[in-house]
């Protein structure tokens, strides 16, 4: 797996609680914005839409890019962010 | 065609398996994902019907444990067999088959004094062995962590300890053995 950044450790550290979507590594501003206004405006929520998927991650991908434009990287970022 | 967003959850669902495609339940975040997916699978032109290799999950249920009030007439070693054998993960038809078993044993056993327990028991555990040892392959042979034989011993060696003490007890001469 790619090396994780410093956003990304600092999310894995402890349970996420109440983080907001934009804790999440590989979320901005811009991409956190999205999906706020799609109603995911915690991070609890974008792990439950991954649940919800039956953790499947190219589905996870896909709904990624169709809700918030990310690219590739950053759907892996946050699919290995939730726990 | 129906368009798709005009298809009930169920039906995306059902054209989702057609084409093969994992999914989750179609629910209001979901949808607009997994209508895009029919549109490509659609577009791509897969096989509208693949052959469906839904997996069939047995229900394994959990472990029954079995508790065994065992009557005064040393029934322990017997049961405590039983109880180990129980304790092995069961195939389904086992399970049925114990269920029905201990069902029977646990309803009755209130009405029942304990002799017909003590013999029904043996019953159970007879039926129980031959399926046991043909269904399940990949249970090991019970392994005890004390060796049958070693339980008898013991058995018996607890057996003639309370018949010196009582015998002794009776008559007020001592046994010769113990003298």
């Amino acid at each position: 797996m790619s090396s994780t950044s410093q956003k990304h450790k600092d999310f894995v550290a402890e349970p996420m609680g109440e983080k907001p979507v934009m804790a999440l590594a590989g979320i901005g501003e811009v991409l956190g914005k999205r999906l706020e206004e799609k109603g995911f405006d915690k991070a609890y929520v974008v792990l439950g839409q991954f649940l919800v998927l039956k953790k499947e991650e190219e589905l996870f991908r896909d709904w990624l890019k169709d809700t918030c434009g990310a690219n590739a990287k950053q759907q892996e970022r946050r699919r290995t962010s939730s726990p | 065609m129906s368009s798709l967003s005009n298809m009930s959850a169920e039906e995306i669902s059902e054209l989702l398996d057609e084409y093969g495609i994992k999914h989750g339940p179609v629910v209001d975040s979901t949808r607009n994902l997994y209508e895009k997916k029919l549109k490509e699978a659609m577009a791509k032109g897969k096989k509208a019907k693949p052959s469906p290799d839904k997996t069939f999950y047995r229900e394994e249920e959990e472990e029954v444990t079995y508790v065994y009030r065992t009557p005064a007439k040393s029934e322990d070693v017997r049961d405590s067999r039983t109880y180990m054998r129980s304790r092995p993960e069961w195939t389904e038809r086992e399970l049925e088959h114990s269920a029905s078993y201990s069902g029977y044993s646990r309803s009755d056993y209130k009405g029942r004094n304990y002799d017909e327990l003590s013999h029904e028991s043996p019953k159970y555990t007879k039926e129980d062995f031959p399926t046991y040892g043909q269904d399940a392959p990949k249970a090991p042979k019970s392994s005890r962590l004390i060796p049958l034989w070693v339980q008898f011993l013991c058995f018996l060696a607890v057996a003639v300890f309370l018949y010196l003490v009582f015998s002794s007890m009776e008559s007020n001469e001592p046994l010769k053995v113990i003298e």
